[in-house]
């Protein structure tokens, strides 16, 4: 059996197992998520809160924006509190003070170490048991703890409306006034945020000292704290990590001495392709591109500006018409989608390109499926404004408005338009690879992985819609995640592999045999961490310590082929160096390059310092998940994108000029920036969170007494001057753009 | 925020000084032939200035007092500011005709000076107000 057969045998098996142990864990967590009670009644008989109203109040809080203004167990927004955290806190806090008053006659705060610490010993034991009854569905609560419930429900009714009283609050958190105007939304949501606080507060059943979200979020006041299974998974994550470096650096050192090194052709052998007309049709995907981008940043910098003026804009009162929750929504999207019509335009850019093959119809194909992105792009995003300005209603935003689970946040009927769309991507992209795939070359294995790579992007938004409008918030997080997590650190890295070295393959600057098995390999190394490490977003959303055990040593896989990624960035320079013709890939390479840098710095670094149980209790949710989401996010997948578009550009204008000026500029500016708004900002605001958090506890860290601080404003607008040079980056990438279809001239 | 508004102050009035500084000393000395001037790490230190004093000047205006604009002296500012670099930019680029260029550099001399007026007396009229 050749190696390549092995390599294929072996990622197989790989998959059927992973994919196994992932539906089975997913299992594990549907079984054992929290439970909604039927009612929830007070020891006198009381009816609190119904199923009805915790769903409806799901329902609520998804049409405003959901994880875009705050998070729940520690997912989403971060301006705004995390709901739960704040909602557990301030009950715990109102049941203290008012033993207090009774005990002692003064608040909670007031008191000394010993009272403070016997009040709430006392309050632990009673606070964290379990006294939902399954058989009947009826969760019972103390008329002191219903009294406790009632005045944070008033809290958050008065926080939500337009009540004078909470508008200081409002205006830290980046809350429109009226956020949620109908006073009857208001009460449903106060059911959702309370039984999410239960949850985050109650010990499972047989379970005494885990709560049903692994005690997160860490609240000293009742004893929630870091598991023992916690503590143990994140030793043995660091374990496979280390072990697993030591594996590959082992492989390489074997695997790559024997590579023998290739004579690079002596002219550009892409030089003059003939262009089909379904690969000029292209060109408008990369426009849409720029276009897009420019507007995530502006977005982007619109949403950091709300933390230091939380309804206004230089005076503009923007919250009014533009509240945070959407120019948030708006800027993770197009995030997403630019990146993604990137690689959809190169998708259908290389298909014929590699096949040297136009299929029928190809270019209206093309030129259709354009047409349908940009109906799903104003459709989706008018949707969501419809939705957060609450004039819309609950049946109909989750259609058409806002579904509020972040990156998977348009409508149900846009998300449904854009898994079709995908769908006929990849049956465009497909049909015209289906030559290449046929032939018998030994280019074959590596076009089909890229092909693979492309069908799985496709069909894993499709786990999108396995959830529906009245889904637990345990299984929207499994689904969810599928998407998120299995494109990202999953899909997405082995389309990146594959594409890159098929783009090396076919310059002649590498054997498509070696390729074939270095990018099998890389995928199987990807794969055996991705896949199931996906349950390390999964630590706190109702999963077991079994979910948490595989989480953490699988995810610390997905850190090791990131720690050697200087082997392939040098490999690359060396490819780049080989001959005189390969400068006129400069740029897409300097980009690629910058892929290698950013997937150590911004996904292996940074990515690590959040993964592990222990560090992830205390960090999800605080600012150092956006310094890895941003340097991770744009760092890697946003490079990869532009340095394909630059790719594909060099031959949609082939026998242009390019301005060397103005690409330079741009990709210093873009890595400049980054860097800046990474160190200066992201990195120092997550730390004194982290330190606020282990202090005082993890709401502590989120609120707005702490969050208010001059400091925290003086940190975000630490953020401009990087800020201003990663969008002068983007600027000038659109003025080379711009210029290629208008002042470029043509070579010599 | 406001705690913080003397430091701010002073960050935003060494770097519009500097900025001055800088920008006048280049343009003259490119008007001369020197090469110093258009050196990258020139132009870098000039826009690490900038972007330092662009930056400052955002967060004077979103702590203070809105009131303290009421008669437009901001905008007016604005505009002198955007003018000043147009006229600079202009200026330095060794392609312009030299009597072009000194005229832009007077241009963007009288502008960096108005803005100064205004920016120390909070009007329009700036040094002509009393």
């Amino acid at each position: 059996m050749t190696t390549t057969k092995k390599l294929w045998l072996g990622l197989i098996s790989l998959l059927i197992v992973t994919f196994a142990i992932m539906l089975g864990l997913g299992g594990d967590l549907f079984r054992t998520k929290p439970p909604i009670p039927e009612k929830i009644v007070t020891q006198s008989g009381q009816l609190l809160y119904s199923k009805d109203d915790i769903q409806n109040g799901q329902k609520v809080w998804q049409s405003m924006g959901g994880m875009e203004l705050g998070s729940i167990w520690g997912h989403g927004a971060l301006v705004a509190p995390d709901w739960s955290a704040d909602w557990l806190h301030r009950e715990i806090v109102n049941i203290l003070d008012e033993r207090a008053q009774k005990q002692f006659g003064k608040n909670f705060a007031a008191l000394d170490e010993g009272q403070q610490a016997l009040l709430s010993t006392n309050l632990k034991i009673e606070f964290r048991k379990n006294t939902y009854n399954p058989n009947s569905g009826v969760l019972i609560v103390s008329d002191e703890r219903a009294d406790a419930i009632k005045k944070t429900a008033a809290y958050y009714d008065s926080l939500f409306s337009s009540d004078v009283k909470t508008h200081q609050d409002r205006e830290t958190f980046a809350m429109k006034e009226g956020t949620v105007p109908d006073a009857a939304r208001r009460h449903e949501m106060t059911a959702f945020y309370f039984w999410t606080a239960w949850a985050a507060g109650t010990d499972r059943p047989e379970k005494v000292g885990v709560s049903y979200t692994n005690n997160w979020p860490y609240e000293p006041l009742i004893g929630n704290k870091v598991t023992s299974g916690a503590y143990v998974w994140s030793l043995f994550s660091v374990l496979f990590l280390i072990a697993g470096i030591g594996l590959l650096g082992w492989h390489y050192a074997g695997w790559h001495a024997k590579e023998e090194h290739l004579v690079p052709p002596k002219t550009d052998p892409l030089k003059g392709i003939q262009l089909t007309p379904s690969m000029k049709a292209t060109a408008k995907y990369f426009w849409v591109v720029i276009a897009l981008m420019l507007v995530q940043i502006l977005l982007g910098a619109t949403t950091a500006h709300y933390q230091v003026e939380g309804q206004e804009a230089y005076g503009l009162k923007i919250a009014e018409f533009l509240p945070y929750s959407l120019t948030r929504s708006w800027h993770t999207q197009l995030a997403v989608l630019w990146i993604a019509t990137a690689w959809l335009g190169t998708g259908l850019y290389i298909a014929p390109a590699i096949s040297g093959h136009e299929p029928k119809f190809q270019a209206l194909g093309v030129n259709f499926l354009f047409l349908c992105l940009l109906i799903i792009v104003v459709g989706a995003f008018a949707g969501q404004w419809f939705s957060v300005m609450q004039k819309m209603g609950l049946a109909q935003s989750f259609w058409f408005g806002h579904q509020g689970w972040e990156y998977v946040d348009i409508g149900r009927f846009w998300q449904m338009f854009l898994f079709i769309g995908l769908i006929l991507w990849l049956f465009l992209v497909g049909r015209a690879l289906l030559p290449a795939l046929k032939r018998k070359d030994e280019l074959k294995s590596i076009v089909s992985l890229l092909f693979l790579s492309t069908i799985a992007i496709g069909l894993m938004y499709g786990a999108g819609l396995m959830y529906g409008s009245n889904s637990h918030i345990s299984v929207v997080e499994y689904w969810r995640w599928w998407v998120v997590h299995l494109w990202v650190e999953g899909f997405f890295e082995v389309f990146a592999v594959a594409v890159i070295s098929f783009l090396f393959v076919k310059l002649g600057l590498v054997r498509g045999e070696s390729a074939t098995k270095n990018v099998l390999f890389a995928t199987i190394v990807f794969m055996a961490g991705g896949v199931i490490g996906m349950f390390h977003h999964l630590y706190f959303v109702g999963t077991t310590t079994a979910g948490v055990a595989f989480g953490a040593a699988f995810s610390a896989l997905e850190v090791v082929p990131l720690a050697l990624i200087g082997f392939e960035a040098y490999e690359t320079v060396q490819q780049s160096k080989s001959t005189e013709w390969m400068k006129r890939y400069k740029f897409p390479i300097l980009f690629f390059l910058a892929v290698s840098f950013w997937n150590l710095v911004g996904a292996g670094l940074f990515g690590f310092l959040i993964n592990t149980p222990i560090a992830l209790y205390y960090m999800q949710g605080l600012n150092l998940t956006p310094l890895h989401g941003h340097t991770a996010l744009f760092g890697v997948y946003g490079m990869l994108g532009i340095g394909l578009m630059l790719f594909c550009l060099r031959g949609l204008r082939d026998e242009y000029q390019w301005s060397e000026k103005l690409l330079n500029a741009s990709f210093w500016a873009f890595n400049i920036g980054l860097s800046l708004m990474a160190l200066c900002t992201l990195l120092p605001m997550g730390l004194l969170q982290l330190s606020a958090a282990f202090d005082h506890g993890y709401w502590y860290a989120r609120s707005a007494e702490f969050m208010s601080k001059p400091i925290f404003d003086l940190l975000v607008w630490m953020r401009m001057p990087g800020d201003l040079i990663f969008a002068s980056g983007s600027v000038l990438l659109a003025l080379f753009v711009l210029s290629q279809w208008t002042i470029a001239k043509k070579d010599k | 925020m406001i705690e913080f508004y003397p430091q701010i102050l002073l960050v935003h009035i060494w770097a519009i000084s500097l900025s001055g500084a800088l920008f006048f000393t280049r343009a003259l000395a490119s008007l001369f032939g020197a090469k110093w001037c258009h050196l990258l790490g020139v132009r870098i230190l000039s826009y690490l200035i900038d972007t330092t004093l662009l930056t400052a000047a955002a967060i004077l205006y979103t702590i203070l007092p809105k009131e303290i604009f009421a008669n437009g002296w901001l905008h007016l500012k604005l505009l002198l500011v955007v003018l000043y670099i147009v006229f600079g930019f202009v200026a330095m680029r060794k392609s312009n005709p030299k009597n072009i260029r000194v005229i832009l550099l007077l241009l963007s001399a009288i502008c960096y000076v108005l803005i100064i007026g205004i920016a120390i007396n909070h009007h329009p009229l700036g040094w002509f107000y009393s």
